[in-house]
This record gives structure tokens, sequence and C-alpha cells, in this order.
């Protein structure tokens, strides 16, 4: 029944991606007015809080409140700093880690609402057959630092100089600010507010401008280039912290075909290429969003596997590979639209 | 341009946008934080709720105005960094103590009593470490009268969602909020919210329920048989004025206080029960849909190339798969 319902992984990954989308979107409409109590103010995606009618549940709002009103501000009047400081922080700490520590960086690859409206955005772009752009070794190592910049200016420093009382209050939390999910999630449930721009005031009016021009970029960037925020996203850092020590893994091992192949390189998202060469713990990359695509697309068995500690979750095989393909290319491109592409993996095992 | 650079451009906007606008400050102009991206600077309920007694809050020239003889629980400012407690005044009301009502926690400290003081009276939540919305009010009986202020006061710290605390009979008279708004919400200029009339735990249909607000608006609705009624909140905020020597420390949304009354007789005594909160100025005051729009089509503009199919001698790192 389960097999026959979701033939592959790819197309349960997809089954839950749109559930949790509706949940984080639309759940409180079922579930209940107060929601965000019954799920969490913590879950490691970027669920938004702004909606009226939305749950609260992204750590990036914690973290940055907790930044903004507590510590910075306790740092502020130096008093009760140990308790008023630490422990607070620590609070939300175990509870990102709590939800981590179930799924880990699969928050990203399977909850993540912005995570899931690009993959169906390319989807799309792969149904009309529309350019796939790939980021090469060079330029994805441009990229990656922009995450961890993210987090910490938009997320970690700025807040916390808002709450010492050196940038406006404004800034107390600029990554929502800036943050496209806010603008994405808001429009899924018809309402505009969060995309018209707040006048009369310079930096609300910018860091709202940004938001909608990188939305926007980010919409139609989605068509040709494969999760086009996530490579920039503060969530993926904050994750990738934690990455570690979390049971929910992608485990490699070594294999002699692995040089030549490259194919799970190709089915990754995040282009990651080191998925390719590497092995053991340098092959569950920082960029990582555990989305099993790799495993999927492997032809060999069980070199790649998704693990939640010792319980081997999905592993890659030579039979699943030949079924797989039959589908999709590694890329992504819809079997039945793709022109023939050498290199692409579709024959290169 | 290649698609990787414009990655790199739009995170790099992002970042240079920020530090320039960390520089752009102390202007001596009040900072009026979006009604979209302050939701949650609201997070620290207790200043967005407080306010001295008897004045709106930080609404210029209404500041200080009588603008009610119903009573009132209002929130004030001297909470000295402690987020497990708050102190309020009561107004038009002389109780002898506050009720506080969690919505979880001990047993014991569900329902607590704080006697009243004419300088405010400070309330705890349940447990230090426990928040949410607590309700708090106030009683004044004689013979032939029995008058409640009520409120709900929402402690920053996780704690219980409210459901069955508004539910649960705390006098007899009651306005129950159905629901109230979340962490991160708030009741908003012309919106529509459900409130329950209840006497004695029992829906009270067909009764006028008078409302008052800061900025002046009088007016009235009529609860249904089930005891609900559909409040209006009146889009009557004034314009906002600014404070010299106070940039800069304009902490959310502007707020302005409301009230909710209903009398009702039963068995020779007059039953008089308020409820009073705050709503907040419309989502759409202050800022421009068109602009918000335009910027997004830029976006998509910037993105558009990406769509173009790219010759096969790409040497510049993107690779069209």
């Amino acid at each position: 029944m389960f097999k026959t319902m979701f033939p592959t992984l790819g197309r349960f990954r997809l089954f839950v991606q749109i559930a949790m989308l509706l949940l984080t979107v639309y759940g409180s409409n079922v579930v209940g007015f107060y929601m965000a109590e019954k799920v969490s103010n913590a879950l490691p995606a970027l669920s938004c809080a702004y909606d009226q009618q939305n749950g609260a549940y992204c750590a990036l709002i914690s973290t940055q409140h907790l930044l903004h009103h507590r510590i910075g501000e306790a740092l502020a009047k130096a008093q009760q700093i140990t308790f008023q400081m630490f422990l607070p922080l620590l609070f939300t700490l175990l509870t990102f880690f709590t939800f981590f520590f179930v799924l880990g960086k699969a928050f990203c690859g399977w909850v993540c609402p912005l995570g899931t409206i690009q993959d169906l955005v390319n989807k799309l772009g792969r149904r009309f057959n529309l350019p796939l752009h790939r980021l090469e070794n060079g330029n994805v190592s441009k990229v990656r630092p922009v995450k961890w910049l993210m987090l910490i200016v938009l997320v970690l420093a700025l807040p916390l100089l808002t709450g010492l009382g050196i940038t406006p209050h404004s800034l107390g939390n600029p990554y929502c600010d800036v943050c496209p999910s806010r603008i994405a999630t808001t429009l899924l449930t018809g309402s505009t507010e969060q995309i018209a721009l707040r006048t009369g005031d310079g930096i609300a009016f910018t860091l709202g401008a940004i938001a909608n021009t990188l939305a926007g970029f980010i919409l139609i960037a989605a068509f040709a280039v494969r999760q086009p925020f996530c490579r920039i996203c503060p969530m993926l850092s904050f994750n990738a912290v934690f990455q570690r020590l979390s049971p929910m893994r992608l485990v490699k091992k070594q294999h002699d075909k692995c040089d030549k192949c490259g194919i799970c390189a190709k089915a990754c998202p995040m282009d990651i290429h080191e998925i390719a060469r590497e092995h053991g713990a340098k092959a569950f990359h920082e960029d990582c969003t555990l989305c099993g695509r790799c495993v999927e697309f492997c032809p060999d068995d069980g070199v790649i596997q998704m693990k939640w500690g010792p319980i081997v979750l999905f592993k890659s095989s030579r039979e699943y590979y030949r079924q797989r393909m039959k589908g999709e290319m590694p890329d992504g491109t819809i079997k039945a639209t793709a022109p023939h592409k050498p290199g692409s993996g579709a024959n290169d095992a | 341009m290649q698609p990787s650079t414009k990655l790199g451009l739009a995170a790099t906007l992002v970042l240079i946008c920020t530090s320039t606008m960390a520089e752009d400050e102390h202007s001596g102009r009040a900072p009026v934080a979006t009604e979209a991206s302050t939701q949650h600077k609201q997070h620290d309920h207790a200043q967005a709720q407080a306010g001295s007694p008897g004045a709106a809050v930080g609404q210029g020239k209404w500041q200080g105005r009588e603008w009610t003889n119903y009573p009132l629980l209002t929130p004030m400012m001297d909470r000295n960094g402690d987020r497990a407690t708050a102190k309020f005044a009561a107004q038009n009301i002389r109780p002898a103590k506050l009720e506080v009502f969690a919505p979880g926690g001990p047993a014991d400290r569900l329902h607590r009593q704080f006697p009243a003081s004419a300088e405010g009276t400070r309330i705890e939540a349940v447990t230090p470490k426990i928040g949410n919305y607590h309700w708090v009010s106030a009683r004044e009986e004689s013979a032939s009268k029995v008058t409640v202020a009520s409120t709900a006061y929402f402690f920053g710290n996780p704690g219980e969602a409210p459901t069955r605390l508004l539910l649960e009979q705390k006098n007899e008279l009651e306005i129950i909020p159905q629901p109230l708004p979340r962490e991160h919400g708030a009741w908003r200029e012309s919106e529509k919210w459900p409130f329950l009339l209840r006497f004695n735990g029992q829906p009270l249909a067909k009764k006028v329920v008078r409302m008052e607000t800061e900025f002046g608006t009088k007016t009235s609705f009529i609860s249904d048989e089930k005891g609900m009624v559909t409040v209006l909140f009146p889009r009557d905020f004034k314009p906002a004025e600014e404070k010299p020597g106070e940039g800069g420390h304009d902490h959310g949304p502007r707020r302005a206080k409301f009230v909710l009354a209903v009398v009702h007789d039963d068995g020779g005594k007059r039953f008089l029960t308020a409820f009073n909160y705050t709503y907040s100025a419309d989502a759409a005051r202050g800022k421009n849909l068109s602009a918000g729009i335009g910027f997004g089509l830029l976006g998509m503009l910037l993105a558009t190339p990406l769509l173009r199919r790219r010759k096969a001698n790409n040497h510049n790192g993107a690779k069209e798969a």
C-alpha cells in the first residue's frame, strides 16, 4: 500500500513537503487558533509568524527576540546577567535542538515551506523544459559563506546591537524583515499586507524593498536554479551548527566508481559537488538539506544511506536507481520532456 | 551576468543595505516600525499594553484624556525588566483585590488574588517560567450592584494556550474574547472579532454590548442567540504626534485602548462587566502596496535572464545542466 502510493522517496518527500506547507500555512484553521503552542514557537523552518491567521513557528524569530529583548537589554541594564541572559537563550537552543534531534537538517529538505515552494516552482521549470543552471565548484564556494553572514549579521548581531541600544528598533529583527518566506507564505493566505512597504521610515522601507526584490527574484530564479534561497538561508547555517549532533544524517561509503560517476552530485539540488568525491563525514556537507536525492540517484547498492542513529531509513540500490531513472533525470528533468543530453546521468552509470 | 553572480548579488544586497541602515540611525526621528515587521516586536507585551492610568498609549494630545467611564484595568510601565510580574492600575472601580487566572501550571496557583493598591497592584504569572495570557479581573460589589473590570495580560514566557482559561467561569457576567490575539497578532482597526457574552456560564442572547475607544468612538453591538457578539474595531486612529527627545523608542505598531461593557439585571441586582484591552492600527496604514509590488516585479525582472538558454561554451562556472 505504502509502496503503491509512494513508489519513490521523491514522491514521499513531495507528499510530506506539501503536507507541511499546508500545516504551516493553513494548519491553524484545522487544529485550532493557538496552533503555535501545539507545534512549537521554535520550529527550525521558515514557517512565518506574520500572517494573522498563521502560526508562529520559526526559530529565527525566537532567536532574534532573545537577542533583542532579553540579552541585549539585560546587558545594557547590566543586571542579573546570568539568569536573564543565558537561561532564555539556553531554552531556545534546547527547543531548537529538540526538533533538530528528531529530524535534523531534514527540516530544510522536508518541512520548510519556502523550500517546498522553490521545489514546486523548479518542478514547473523542469516540466516546461526551461533551462537549469547549476553552480559549479568555484561559484558555489563563493555563495556558501553568505548563509553564515546572514546568520551572524541579520539573526545574531543586529538584534543584539538593537537590544543594546546601538542600532534602532527597526533593526530588531532584520532577518524577518528581509525574509522572502514572509512574503511568500502570507501571500499564500491571500494577505497582501506583508508585501506593502512602510513609507515614512527609511530603514523599514529599505528592508521591505529588499525583501520584496529578493522574493521576486527567488520566485523566478527557482524556475531555472534549484533552491536558490536555501543556499543563503540562515536557517541552513543554523542547522549546520548542530548538524553533527543529530542522529539524522547522510552516510556515504567509499566506492571505487564514485570518482567517475558523479550522478549524485547532479541530483543534488544544492550543488554539493563534494558528495561525489568525498565519503564519511565530509560527504554530509553543511549545505545538505537531507532531501535524499543523492541516495535515490546513486546507482550502487548501499553506497549512500540516510540514517537515523543506527536505523537505515533509505539506502541506494541499483534496482531503485533504474526505476527512478525511468521517470526523471538526476537534475529533475522529467523524462518525457527531456532533450537528450550526454552526461546528464541517464545512462552514465 | 551569470546566475551564480546574481545569487551572490542578491545576498550581498541584503548585507549592504542592512549595514547601511545600521549607520542611518539616531536621526532624531522616531523609527516607525512597520505593522508587518513589528507584529512580533510586540513580543514584550507588557510594553505594548502598558501606559499610565487614564492615559492613551502614546497618542499625542489624546494622552491623559479621560475617554470612558467604564471600569478599566490598565497595565503600568513598572515591571523592572521582570517578565513574570506586571503592575495594574484600576480606573473607575475600587476593588479590594485583583484576581489573576492562569492558563496552566500548578493547581494551587491557577487562581490567585493580589490586594489592590492605589499606586498600582503588582501581579505575578503563575510561576516565573510559565507565561502566555493570564486573565485579570477586579470586582466591586454592593447590595444592588456588581461591577467587574477585566482584561488579559500576556506574560512573555511560553505557556499554555488560553482556550481553557477563557472558557472558565470567573464572574457572573462575562465578556469573553473568542479568541484572544495570538502572541504576534493583534486586534486591528476595521477587523471583526467574536466575543462571547455569558451570565452564570450561560450564553446571553440579544444583549447590547457597548464599545468605547480612547479615540472617542462610542458604538454598540448586539449578541446573537448563542451569546456571540461580532465586534468591528473602528477605524479611528488619529495621526501620531512625534515627541521631541523620544525618537528611537517607538516600539511596535501603534496601539489604542478600548473597552467593551455590558449591563444585565438579575435577582434585583445590576451587573456591569467591562473588558478592556488594546487594538492596533490597520496594517495598511502608512504603507504602499504599489511600491511593494514594484520591488517584487523588479526582483522578477532581475531573475528573468536565468530563464534564457545559454550557449554550450559557458566558461563562467554557472553551467546549464
